[in-house]
């Protein structure tokens, strides 16, 4: 058993150096109120994982008696959602919102890298246990994020929202898991495969566990009808966690649903011999639900995202939507369709990051995070104006933005699967969002500032922040070779035949 | 392992507390009554894990039951603690009264 | 083949005004006559360069579908990716070449570039913003017609929406936000279905790689041109399926919101309307042409077999735009807005020509679009030079401006005269051709169509009397007539008009083995089509 487990620690080193971070951050908070020192500490803790994960031999293993896999699959996500944190502490460090709650900083930055550490396990969870453990480490952490500046009156609805909604769908989530495992014996997904392989299922009962356990993954990526709690969460939560749970936390949820199906429903043994495209177990078509849930994120989340006047509300609605075309590239299941929401996840990261980036820096300056706070941006602030019309051009998928090569992906992937009607409801869509992501643009460019609204400066490391991620939404457009050819070499799954 | 009980009467019972759980959280508008909705479910789901593990002789579902109702703690902790931070705020439990975020 | 400092003259054509931009950025917000004149001076390059690429244009050369037969080639590898499986191996070339169905192009993008340029003098708002996003347009106009990389094509094409917006939304009229985001989302609307169309052309060809042998997915256009390069059962393979005339009807919806095709014209008026003087410039000469341009190059020769088969309800739609655009015109009051409608007429004449798919159908068509778009800049500077003096564009304001404004007047009489086609002018010859071919191919919607050209002209003569003859308002009294730097513009064009009107060789010469070739394409693969069905 010990040299087992020595042999998974090292496996393990990346969220290893989360853990150790998170305790000393704990630990430093109890002698320091210094939330420079100990969001840097948070920091390193970070960077040493994202170190282990990068220098991790390419080989596929599982860790702890097949509680984790560590594959190709795991290590991208894990690039990504590690970015993401980083990144957001970058944010965090500079945001006036956070300066002004004096206590607890330290509780803040151990929470992030508890946050991420969490979302790594979900990046790799190969065990029924392992996921709803990480899905509520993730959660948990989230909670307690989102209701962080809990004077605010908006932060702390926002909390008790996202606690309800998150318990609700973890609890369907188990049962699910119940009913898996009553029907299996197994909470390993490799055994359950096998399990299910033998056919001895019945099927009905298995769709409903199947269905309980969607709810589960559908609220962690925010897709409708279980994105309720996105908006008011979205607006409520400190600017820097609702950019955080916009990107890192709804890749976790991809990473988990897709290693979910792709083991427990595929068939392993017959499947995607011919096509590239996976067999499914039982006959029973999992992406036509998949393929539901995407039209109805895409659609609800378009829609409502006209309407929206608040900039987080309405790049909720937008992440939600975005959350609908990634899951056409599940939707696909096949290698193209899984790389396609990889090489999505890359680009979305910068340019979300860059959209809250920007709401948080106006939001900081003006103190609202209105439309109107927009008008006459351009002028007041030309390269604010210009960088926030790149991140929104991207998000709509324009070239020569990195956006559009997440689009293009993920539509390639469903052109090549032949699934013509999705790809039609996909691109309109996308015509649709352009509609709101204007008119911020319409309010910074088209309309003359307010009286009163003050021409503002940037500081060196705010120009430097929103560089670092403006150079890579528009660098991935251009040039995406080596993006998409780490992300294609990247969909291995452990334990399935590519 | 044979069950003194026949598995379907744990079912059976299991699904009822899962569903009454779901319509709590569905129908009742004071938070602590959601929460502990929300406990319902998740215990209805260690209800069938524990029947499940019992009969098949298998321990991994009652190993996933510990850790459930250390998670379902932890939850709960964290709920109320929100619940108390908004009071203060609001003097209020209901959910209906939180509508400083809406459409 | 002609370069300048290891680049070749096509990149240096295109990428000019890029350069003009970042040189305009670097520049002072007050410095204006720096920022005008640096526009001014990059987009004269352009022009000279424009000049030299029709001098060493190489007349014989045909172009269309073999990689040979275009000229000034560049070709570097941009992004080439391998995949797990050939299925995902991607290549994307830097690929810019001419032939003869887009040289015209060329030249008129360059003219006209530099025309709106001066057009735009007396821009005060923004100065700044306005040049770099004008020059930009320019670069994104000029990209779309060399490029030979579908990739690259798109991109291009793309990237023209954003300073188009901001171009129509900053410095337009009253109405401007709605007539900018109009545009947009109609142009977006297009090029996504043209994206599906793309991606899926992507998936349905591909060819060898030379240096490993393994098959590769290409956006070469020229090889998509090719069916023996269609994937054995891919989407878009063999002839007359479903899903290639689903295709040619993605990719045509793509281009006719860009002509713009009724009924997906309805921007168009409003853009325009809104425009500044300048853009509309822009819009009617160049940018319309884009749309049949793309036509011509992708969906002619990609999809020979559908453009057979849709051959009539093209050519009807062409006579609905001939009619329907001329009829609506007549009822405007507002000078831009019958310009604007008089577009749709004009370039209904396009879709005819090149819906009789021969050779004297389509060197009409081509033709056609040079000369409205030398035409139509014309119109919508002397709209612009009336606007500027009186404020207004209500044509029944005005009258008896012939004594008023003698030169003014002689300039807008050749450019009216043009755009009804007299003949000795540029825009006579290309309508006839347009209206022969047609009416080898399809009689009865060709003379139906002529309807089109009565109706043209009693519109415009009724413009000049409206606008000329009866007497001069007194609040007109003092209006000064035409300038120096507007009959600077003005005159270039209209001298234009005059001499493809009297010997439109210079021109036809330019296209007329490409437009044969196409014409051989079309006609060869699409009677293959007839025979399987």
């Amino acid at each position: 058993m010990l040299p087992h487990i020595l042999e998974s620690a090292k496996l393990f080193y990346p969220e290893l150096a989360l853990t150790i971070a998170f305790c000393f951050v704990i630990l430093a908070g109890l002698v320091t109120r210094n939330r420079i020192f100990t969001g840097l500490a948070g920091m390193a803790g970070v960077l040493a994982a994202l170190y282990f994960v990068s220098v991790q031999a390419p080989v596929d293993g599982t860790a702890f008696s097949d509680m984790l896999a560590v594959d190709g699959f795991s290590r991208f996500f894990k690039i990504v959602i590690l970015a993401a944190t980083f990144i957001v502490q970058l944010f965090s460090l500079q945001s006036a919102e956070l300066k002004s709650r004096a206590m607890g900083t330290a509780e803040y930055n151990a929470l992030l890298t508890a946050l991420a550490l969490g979302m790594c396990l979900m990046a790799g969870a190969s065990n029924m246990l392992m996921m709803y453990l990480a899905l509520e480490l993730t959660s948990i952490t989230s909670y307690l994020l989102a209701g962080y500046t809990r004077e605010a009156e908006d932060s702390a609805e926002a909390a008790l929202k996202y606690v309800i909604y998150g318990a609700v769908a973890s609890g369907m989530m188990l049962y699910g898991i119940s009913i898996v495992y009553g029907l299996t014996g197994a909470l390993d997904i490799y055994s359950v495969n096998q399990a299910l392989g033998s056919g001895q299922v019945n099927l009905w009962t298995l769709i409903l566990a199947g269905i309980l356990i969607t709810v589960g993954f559908g609220y962690k990526i925010s897709a409708v009808p279980f994105h309720f709690w996105t908006p008011d969460v979205y607006e409520g939560a400190p600017v820097t966690i609702t950019a955080l749970l916009s990107v890192a936390s709804k890749a976790a949820g991809f990473a988990m649903m897709i290693r979910f199906f792709r083991v427990t429903f595929a068939d392993l043994i017959m499947g995607g011999q011919e096509t590239g495209a996976w067999a499914m177990l039982g006959g029973f078509e999992w992406n036509e639900v998949l393929a539901v849930l995407a039209v109805l994120s895409m659609t609800l989340g378009n829609l409502v995202a006209l309407w929206q006047n608040n900039l987080k509300r309405l790049l909720a609605y937008s992440s939600i939507a975005h959350a609908g075309y990634m899951l056409l590239g599940v939707v696909t299941m096949s290698p193209e369709g899984v790389s396609a929401v990889m090489i999505y996840f890359v680009v979305y990261l910068f340019m979300n990051l860059g959209a809250f980036y920007v709401v948080m820096l106006v939001a900081d300056k003006t103190g609202s995070e209105e439309m109107s706070a927009y008008a006459g941006l351009g002028q007041r602030s030309p390269f604010i104006g210009v960088a926030m019309t790149i991140f929104l051009l991207s998000l709509t998928g324009i070239p020569p933005t990195a956006g559009f090569v997440g689009k293009l992906y993920i539509f390639s992937a469903l052109i090549g699967a032949k699934m013509i009607g999705l790809v039609v409801i996909g691109a309109l869509n996308s015509v649709v969002s352009l509609y709101y992501y204007v008119r911020i643009l319409k309010n910074m460019f088209l309309k003359d500032a307010a009286p009163g609204g003050a021409v503002f400066g940037l500081s060196v490391p705010e120009v430097a922040m929103l560089l670092l991620l403006l150079v890579p939404t528009l660098l991935l457009g251009l040039y995406f070779g080596p993006l998409v050819e780490y992300a294609q070499a990247s969909v291995s799954i452990f334990g399935i035949p590519r | 392992m044979h069950l003194p009980v026949p598995i379907e009467y744990y079912l059976a019972l299991s699904a009822i507390m899962f569903i009454t759980g779901v319509t709590g959280v569905l129908a009742r508008r004071n938070a602590i009554v959601i929460f502990m909705s929300i406990e319902l479910m998740l215990n209805s789901a260690n209800l069938a894990l524990v029947a499940f593990s019992t009969r098949m002789g298998n321990d991994a579902g009652q190993i996933l039951v510990f850790f459930v109702m250390a998670v379902a703690a932890a939850e709960a902790a964290i709920g109320l603690a929100i619940v108390i931070a908004l009071f203060r705020n609001r003097e209020t439990v209901f959910v209906n009264d939180m509508n400083i975020l809406k459409w | 083949m002609m370069q300048f400092l290891g680049l070749g003259i096509l990149t240096w054509i295109t990428f000019l005004p890029v350069a003009g931009m970042a040189v305009v950025l670097l520049l002072g917000k007050d410095n204006k006559q720096a920022i005008r004149w640096t526009a001014a001076v990059f987009t004269g390059i352009q022009v000279v360069i424009a000049a030299l690429i029709y001098m060493g244009f190489d007349r014989g050369m045909s172009g269309i579908n073999t990689m040979a037969g275009f000229q000034y080639v560049e070709k570097v590898s941009w992004i080439d990716i391998r995949s797990f499986s050939w299925f995902g191996n991607l290549k994307i070339e830097y690929f810019l070449g001419i032939d003869g169905l887009s040289v015209l192009m060329v030249i008129l993008t360059a003219l006209i570039s530099f025309i709106a340029v001066f057009a735009s003098w007396g821009i005060e708002k923004s100065l700044k913003g306005y040049f770099a996003l004008l020059l930009l347009l320019d670069a994104g106009m000029m990209g779309v017609f060399v490029s030979l990389d579908f990739f690259l094509f798109y991109v291009f094409w793309e990237i023209m929406l954003l300073p188009m917006y901001f171009l129509i939304g900053i410095w337009g009229g009253p109405r401007r936000e709605y007539a900018a985001i109009k545009f947009f989302l109609y142009t977006l609307l297009g090029s996504v279905r043209m994206l599906l169309a793309v991606i899926a052309l992507y998936f349905s060809v591909s060819v060898l790689d030379p240096a490993t042998g393994e098959k590769v997915h290409t956006f070469n256009m020229i090889a998509m041109m090719n069916p023996a390069n269609f994937e054995p059962g891919s989407l878009l393979e063999g002839v007359g399926t479903t899903w290639r005339y689903m295709a040619f009807i993605a990719l045509f919806i793509g281009f006719a919101i860009k002509v713009p095709i009724f009924p997906f014209h309805t921007w168009l008026p409003d853009a325009h309307v809104e425009a500044p003087t300048a853009i509309s410039v822009i819009l009617a000469g160049v940018l319309l042409k884009m749309g049949t341009y793309g036509i011509l190059r992708v969906s002619f020769p990609m999809f020979p077999d559908a453009a057979v088969a849709y051959q009539i309800p093209l050519a009807i739609l062409g006579f609905v735009n001939i009619v329907y655009g001329a009829l609506v015109a007549m009822a405007q009051t507002d000078f831009k807005k019958l310009i604007a409608y008089s577009s749709i007429s004009h370039m209904g004449v396009v879709i005819l020509g090149m819906a009789a798919l021969n050779t004297q159908g389509m060197t009409g068509a081509i033709l056609q679009m040079f000369n409205h778009g030398t035409i139509t800049a014309m119109l919508f500077l002397i709209v612009g030079v009336i606007y500027d003096r009186a404020h207004t564009r209500g044509l029944n304001e005005f009258g008896g401006l012939m004594n008023q404004m003698p030169r003014y007047s002689a300039v807008m009489v050749i450019a009216f005269f043009a755009a009804l086609g007299l003949p000795g002018l540029s825009g006579f010859i290309s309508e006839a051709f347009s209206f022969i071919g047609a009416f080898q191919a399809f009689r009865w919607i060709a003379i139906a169509s002529t309807i089109g050209i009565v109706l043209t002209a009693a519109y415009m003569l009724w413009t000049l009397q409206r606008v000329f003859l009866g007497t001069l308002p007194e609040k007109w009294k003092d209006l000064p007539d035409i300038n120096g730097r507007e009959l600077f513009m003005l005159v270039p064009l209209a001298v234009i008009v005059i001499i493809l009107g009297v010997y439109p060789a210079p021109a036809i010469d330019l296209m007329s083995s490409a437009v044969n070739t196409l014409v051989d394409i079309v006609n060869a693969q699409g009677a293959m089509a007839l025979i399987g069905q």
